[in-house]
């Protein structure tokens, strides 16, 4: 009870006589309900769309069906099909791929140039302004804009780099098209580790590293025993944010491979399965393997991350 | 002074890496189709522009149309989003309703793939006839933003002192005068800087809209899509599009720097 017992609230300024039943409003407005009438709404987009497009994938994973008459039950068939299936099982280890070489790139780049950009100088507001834009942008217009300056005979990219003499580069190749996609990803998201790991950086306690400074401390050291511990949970922020939004990267391929050159990832395969192919009960059981992917990740993560947004104490 | 010039060094490069592309768009919607399939170096940069991309744009493809689909898609999905979350945070904010399970729960449909959501809704929405219609698409936003700005919202609650609630209640405000006259001219600025995140989430969102919607609610970035074609790739007026469809999340971007992490992060980090 605590704190809500020491004020005034509305049904004990009103309170309900024995002779009226107390009017829909009053129950909704009372100190005991207000809390759950304002979250109402909440409440009911969450049961319409978690749990009825949940319910309807699962039972989906459990049928054969093509969007035309009835579905028919066939068990576990679909998962087990997953097992089998040469192009899912290399769609979610590329997708892996992808997440991995992302993930640490970003957070390479991204302490980095924290470290640099972490002091003062002339024009950091116009730095920061200019480096967050990719942030925002659509994804799917960036993909189409990397199409096109990655283009192999009038791309503006190996164009530049045959004029300072490094020659032209196969972007799209069945060999390298996964990490363009890759790099694609970065030069979006960069900015995104950069300044989470700054705002860090600039709220650490600066007599730490004074002391440290005192002591003679190696700056080498002092990175590695102070201000990497220091920035793991925000790391970790940064580790689990980007894991969640990298599993289904769609947008990239879109306007880049659509899948081809060996590029399919989680997403697409199972966009195509269910919306090209037709094929609505293993697309739904590729889509539920996704979930649990997802899940399992942010399991691994749950408690840090409720606690660094601060849900758990 | 080495020091210096290498940090002016690396600075100048990262922000050529990221203007650069950005610029790109601009200076290609400004370019005739010859300019744009050009080997010549410099032509890269130096060229005559033409209006020729913009012309082609709103005469042959429905531009404006998209546009303003996406544009009151876009409202509109806020709008609703805004109103839920607002409740619901507070809730969450002042309560803890739920014990934080709730909101873990709330927060984790965001965690969904699209895929997930996608098919039974399609299926859903093609027997309601809701495909390629604005209230079809208007509610799949508002599930794919609803999570992400309750969050945001929770956070700018907490950041309300509850002692300023507990004056105003031992003055003999009510729950709602409480929440309508002391609590909301507070999170005024949390509202407006979530609302910009959702209107662009919603902008920016492509598969969905390229799932939900043909013609008549058909949104900006599927039509800039559908110039990359099988046969041919349109160029110019792709540039043209994509150079009026990014401006509003560019100025937005610009404006906003303050709460661009706090925003993507849900507000676990305040940059």
């Amino acid at each position: 009870m605590g704190r809500e017992t020491k004020y005034k609230t509305t049904s004990e300024t009103q309170p309900f006589t024995a002779s009226r039943k107390p009017s829909i409003r009053e129950v909704l407005t009372s100190e005991r309900y207000f809390k759950w009438t304002l979250l109402i709404p909440l409440l009911l987009i969450l049961l319409i769309f978690m749990l009825y497009p949940l319910f309807y994938c699962i039972y989906y994973s459990f049928h054969e069906w093509g969007m035309q008459g009835k579905p028919i039950f066939i068990g576990l068939k679909n998962y087990k099909e997953m097992l089998y299936d040469r192009a899912f099982l290399e769609a979610l280890g590329r997708t892996l791929e992808v997440m991995v070489i992302c993930i640490a790139v970003e957070l390479l780049i991204g302490l980095g140039l924290a470290m640099l950009w972490n002091r003062e100088f002339k024009g950091q507001n116009i730095v920061r302004g200019f480096s967050l834009l990719p942030l925002l942008v659509a994804p799917l217009v960036l993909s189409l804009l990397w199409n096109f300056l990655l283009e192999y005979d009038f791309g503006a990219v190996n164009q530049i780099l045959t004029a300072i003499g490094l020659g032209k580069v196969y972007w799209w190749s069945p060999k390298f098209a996964l990490y363009t996609i890759c790099l694609i990803t970065i030069w979006q998201w960069f900015p995104f580790s950069v300044f989470v790991l700054l705002a860090g950086l600039r709220s650490l306690p600066r007599d730490v590293f004074e002391a440290a400074k005192v002591d003679g401390a190696p700056g080498l050291y002092t990175f590695r025993r102070l201000t990497l511990p220091m920035l793991s949970p925000l790391i970790m922020i940064i580790v689990v944010l980007r894991a969640m939004w990298l599993i289904r990267l769609f947008d990239p391929l879109y306007g880049t491979t659509r899948g081809g050159v060996r590029t399919e990832l989680l997403d697409w395969k199972v966009y195509r399965t269910a919306f090209v192919v037709f094929d609505v009960g293993y697309g739904s059981a590729m889509a539920i393997f996704s979930l649990f992917f997802t899940i399992a990740i942010c399991a691994i993560m749950y408690r840090q991350l409720m606690k660094a947004l601060g849900v758990l104490k | 002074m080495l020091r210096k010039a290498l940090f002016w060094l690396v600075t100048v490069i990262v922000l050529l890496t990221v203007i650069g592309p950005l610029l790109w768009i601009y200076l290609t919607a400004f370019k005739s189709a010859n300019d744009i399939f050009t080997t010549e170096l410099k032509k890269l940069i130096v060229f005559a522009p033409t209006l020729d991309n913009f012309n082609r744009l709103f005469t042959d493809y429905p531009f404006w149309f998209n546009l303003g689909n996406t544009a009151i898609i876009s409202v509109v999905s806020t709008a609703v989003v805004m109103i839920v979350s607002l409740l619901a945070a507070y809730s969450f904010a002042r309560w803890n309703t739920g014990g934080g399970h709730l909101l873990f729960v709330t927060i984790s449909t965001r965690m969904f793939p699209g895929v997930v959501a996608a098919l039974p809704f399609f299926i859903m929405f093609r027997t309601l006839g809701l495909i390629d219609t604005h209230a079809g698409i208007i509610l799949l936003y508002v599930y794919f933003n609803t999570s992400f700005a309750t969050f945001l919202m929770y956070g700018f609650f907490r950041d309300v002192p509850v002692e300023l609630e507990q004056a105003a209640m031992i003055d003999g405000y009510g729950r709602m005068e409480v929440f309508t006259k002391v609590v909301f001219p507070l999170i005024r600025p949390g509202l407006a800087v979530t609302s910009v995140f959702c209107f662009i989430w919603s902008w920016n969102e492509f598969f969905y809209a390229f799932l939900f919607t043909r013609h008549a609610a058909r949104t900006v970035t599927v039509l800039i899509s559908s110039f990359w074609g099988s046969i041919e790739v349109q160029y110019g007026p792709m540039a043209a599009g994509a150079a009026i469809a990014i401006l509003p999340t560019l100025i937005a971007a610009w404006f906003m720097q303050r709460y661009i992490i706090r925003g993507l992060t849900f507000g676990a980090v305040k940059g």
